[in-house]
């Protein structure tokens, strides 16, 4: 097709099924679907599958042999035609019709699972390429044959035409994933998933059935998906942690806040439960370990044990030190939390009294020593009530002998008086 | 004493919503006011002849069922996705569209039921029918319907009057074996439209979608496959006990007095063994609940399907701008199912058997569709049907295209 050099476009619809013929007007078969080469940002066509009349096995043509292409034709070069059957795609090869078509992909732009109506495809300098998905009505008509009376009905009634909607291929992810590979295609293109905020993530995730959603939960990297994993819908969470094999899921909870990972934990199976902590590394282990304890509905099950404290000899200049290393989220943070010898809870400091006073000066001599605080065994409604009455970013939790054990934030005091508010 | 009694009987209620599985669900909102029209006039006019059919019906039931829970389970796909995905849009377009006319039929059905059962107590339809539409659409819409389905369920044990009737109208269960093991038929349109409607009623397309939906959401895993395929059997089992108590019931009381049905009072008649005097109160509510029940299901069923199926968003937790298509299908048949019933001079009770038969035809080609699914070993590897499971289902479609064949010959000529 080199000789060819104007452009032009066409829809797959428009070509899938027609009658293929070679040079001397010989019927050779029907199409019934094209091979593309992933790995460029628009992928180049490099077979057409044609299916002969009476045989069950399709076969392959090589692009090069192709002379003419448009939605009235399909001519071959005059050459003997190569059967190559049957039409099997490797790694990075993908089958239009068959991959593409009628299934769902992930528009990562919009970050929305959208069904694929028709291919949009590109003919330039005797290239074919995919450049488009359609994903609109008007894909939907020119699949029933209808567009010409439904466009001659909206232009009387309107004045109007049904406009198609059409997404470019370089922001697509395609999710259809064949049982026995359980891996997506497209491996190259798949960063383009981890641009897509966590939340916006967590949503395509529950969109898709759960085969895709494994594939695709498995193709992020362990920080997104832990992330990911502390949006996503419960339910759905636990499918996908239960699915995941051991050291990697623990991995992926061990990057997760502890109070997330814990809700997690909490239900899954015992001995589930049990492998996962067991792989993780000691520190955070110990952690979840005493989250785990407290039993659900109290403080001690919705607090998080990252926070800041420091010993009450401490100095400010130390705190504010303190707060500048830590990489916990601000709303853990906007506290610093003073503990004497036996660790118990004896006072607390705000960010801004650091930032306004450092110095050499004891934090004992600073501090709010009237601290307001939960004990673990408090239940929601105290939670949430104490919440409302001081309007605090987040609040200290003891044990019975004033031990600091950890701090709920507004947010997972929201959480758990408002479950709703989480999916 | 009293609250150890009253204690005991809340953990039955609890351990019998606990086991609740979409199977049983399904099959207690196929009991539906379509369901209760048809067996009422099985018993009513043809007495014990139909009961033979209830046990093949039984038989199909669970063998379809069974399929579209497997089918849900192992792809973790809806039904309308999967024929998307296999068939392409065209076919898949054409087949939503034959469901959601005969969705359309039976939510008309439940509608013709709302205003039947409270015509019993002259409560005019023109109050009754956009009352209760209004309701539904707001039970789900403000996302409400989950709470509620539980009272719904509860209130299907009302069916259990069924059973106690039966027995004290003293049937002649001679007669019921006789239909059992000597089964007669023939091949009047009469008796043919009777016979693809009980089929219709029973095992309705819309509960295959329904069903898989149900499963695919409750995200069964495959080890636990075992337990929906308990779940299945019950529910089918539920639903034929109770064709089989309104038939005979039906047959024992109004059959004997030569009672033909034409409204819902004339059906209630069947219930005064149990209920006496108060028999129409009874049936009402039942009637009433079961109406109620498939009319919040059903047109939310119809929606998602088709959206799922073309590609457009849905569900109860979108916005109306976010999935449009969605709710305007769903309102849509709501009150267009809802306005049907309100043109003046409407049969209710031959409308909610015609609903029925219209069933009845479509779900051998739903049935053709499932068994493709079910066979393609990249759907679902080593869970494809077994052979003598496929030889059975294959042939069993064969015989509902005859059968539907036979009655819309009989019914021209």
């Amino acid at each position: 097709m080199k000789e060819n050099s104007f452009k032009m476009f066409l829809f797959l619809s428009e070509i899938l099924g027609r009658r293929v013929i070679g040079s001397q007007g010989k019927l050779v078969g029907k199409m019934v679907d094209m091979k593309a080469r992933l790995g460029e940002l628009f992928p180049k066509i490099n077979f057409l599958c044609l299916k002969a009349k009476g045989e069950r096995n399709t076969f392959l043509i090589n692009w090069e042999d192709v002379q003419t292409i448009n939605e009235n034709i399909i001519k071959l070069k005059e050459k003997t035609i190569e059967k190559t059957s049957p039409v099997e795609t490797e790694e990075m090869e993908i089958l239009l019709a068959k991959e593409i078509l009628d299934k769902q992909v992930v528009d990562t732009l919009g970050a929305k699972v959208e069904r694929v109506n028709d291919v949009h495809l590109l003919l330039s300098e005797g290239e074919l390429r995919i450049v488009h998905v359609d994903i609109g009505l008007r894909g939907i008509l020119r699949r029933l044959k209808w567009t010409r009376w439904v466009d001659a009905v909206t232009n009387w009634l309107f004045a109007y035409q049904i406009r198609d909607k059409l997404i470019s291929v370089k922001h697509i992810q395609p999710v259809a994933s064949d049982p026995e590979r359980k891996t997506l295609k497209l491996t190259v293109i798949l960063r383009k998933l981890s641009e897509i905020h966590p939340s916006d993530l967590a949503d395509i995730l529950e969109e898709l059935d759960k085969h895709e959603r494994k594939a695709v939960f498995e193709s992020l990297d362990v920080e997104t998906a832990a992330e990911t994993l502390e949006e996503v819908n419960p339910k759905v969470g636990i499918s996908l942690i239960e699915s995941e094999a051991e050291p990697l899921a623990s991995d992926i909870l061990e990057e997760m806040a502890p109070d997330e990972a814990v809700d997690l934990l909490l239900s899954l199976p015992e001995e589930k439960k049990e492998k996962l902590i067991k792989e993780m590394d000691k520190g955070v282990r110990e952690k979840l370990r005493e989250l785990l304890k407290f039993s659900e509905g109290t403080a001690g099950s919705i607090m998080t044990v990252e926070y800041l404290s420091l010993s009450q000899d401490g100095t400010m200049t130390e705190a504010l030190e303190k707060f500048k290393n830590s990489t916990d989220p601000l709303e853990t943070t906007s506290y610093i939390y003073l503990t004497d010898e036996d660790e118990k809870l004896v006072g607390v400091s705000t960010l801004r009294q650091l930032v306004l006073n450092p110095s050499q000066k004891k934090l004992s001599e600073l501090m709010n020593k009237d601290v307001i605080k939960l004990n673990i065994n408090d239940d929601i409604d105290e939670v949430t009530d104490a919440f409302k009455k001081y309007k605090l970013m987040a609040l200290p939790v003891v044990d019975d002998e004033n031990h600091l054990k950890g701090i709920i934030t507004l947010r997972d005091a929201v959480d758990a008086a408002f479950p709703e508010f989480q999916d | 004493m009293g609250s150890i009694l009253s204690k005991s009987r809340w953990r039955w209620l609890i351990v019998f919503l606990a086991i609740l599985g979409p199977g049983i669900i399904t099959s207690n909102v196929d009991n539906d006011a379509g369901g209760i029209a048809v067996y009422s006039i099985a018993g009513a006019h043809f007495g014990y002849s139909f009961i033979w059919s209830l046990i093949p019906i039984f038989l199909v039931l669970i063998v379809i069922q069974e399929m579209s829970a497997r089918l849900g389970v192992v792809s973790g796909k809806g039904l309308s996705d999967l024929i998307r995905e296999k068939f392409g849009v065209r076919v898949t377009f054409y087949l939503l569209l034959a469901l959601v006319i005969t969705n359309f039929g039976n939510i008309i059905a439940e509608f013709a039921g709302i205003a039947s059962a409270l015509e019993i107590f002259d409560v005019s339809r023109f109050f009754s029918v956009p009352i209760g539409a209004i309701l539904v659409w707001l039970l789900v819409v403000k996302g409400t319907y989950k709470s509620v389905e539980k009272v719904f369920l509860v209130a299907c044990l009302f069916y259990i009057t069924y059973i106690i009737s039966g027995f004290m109208a003293k049937p002649d269960w001679n007669m019921v074996a006789q239909s059992v093991v000597n089964p007669k038929f023939d091949l009047t349109s009469g008796s043919l439209t009777m016979l693809v409607g009980l089929v219709g009623t029973t095992i309705a397309p819309w509960m295959q979608f329904y069903l898989q939906s149900a499963v695919v959401e409750k995200n069964i895993k495959l080890k636990e496959y075992k337990n929906s395929r308990v779940d299945v059997i019950m529910g089918s089992f539920i639903v034929n006990i109770v064709a089989f108590f309104i038939i005979v019931v039906c047959a024992a009381t109004l059959f004997k007095a030569g009672i033909k049905i034409e409204t819902a009072k004339d059906a209630a008649l069947a219930l005064a063994p149990l209920a006496g005097k108060y028999c129409s109160v009874l049936f009402a509510f039942g009637l009433l609940n079961a109406s109620l029940f498939a009319a919040s299901i059903l047109p939310l069923s119809t929606a998602f399907v088709v959206c799922e199926g073309m590609g457009w968003e849905n569900g109860v937790n979108k916005k109306f701008y976010e999935a449009p298509q969605f709710y305007l299908l769903y309102s849509l048949l709501i009150f267009a199912g809802a306005g049907f019933i309100l043109l003046p001079g409407l049969p209710l009770f031959p409308i909610m058997f015609v609903t029925q038969v219209l069933n009845g035809i479509l779900l051998p080609f739903i049935l053709i569709f499932i068994l493709i699914l079910i066979n393609d070993k990249k759907i679902m590897g080593e869970y494809v049907n077994k052979k003598g499971f496929n030889i059975f289902a294959w042939v069993v479609s064969g015989i509902l295209i005859m059968l539907s064949f036979l009655m819309l010959i009989s019914l021209l000529g």
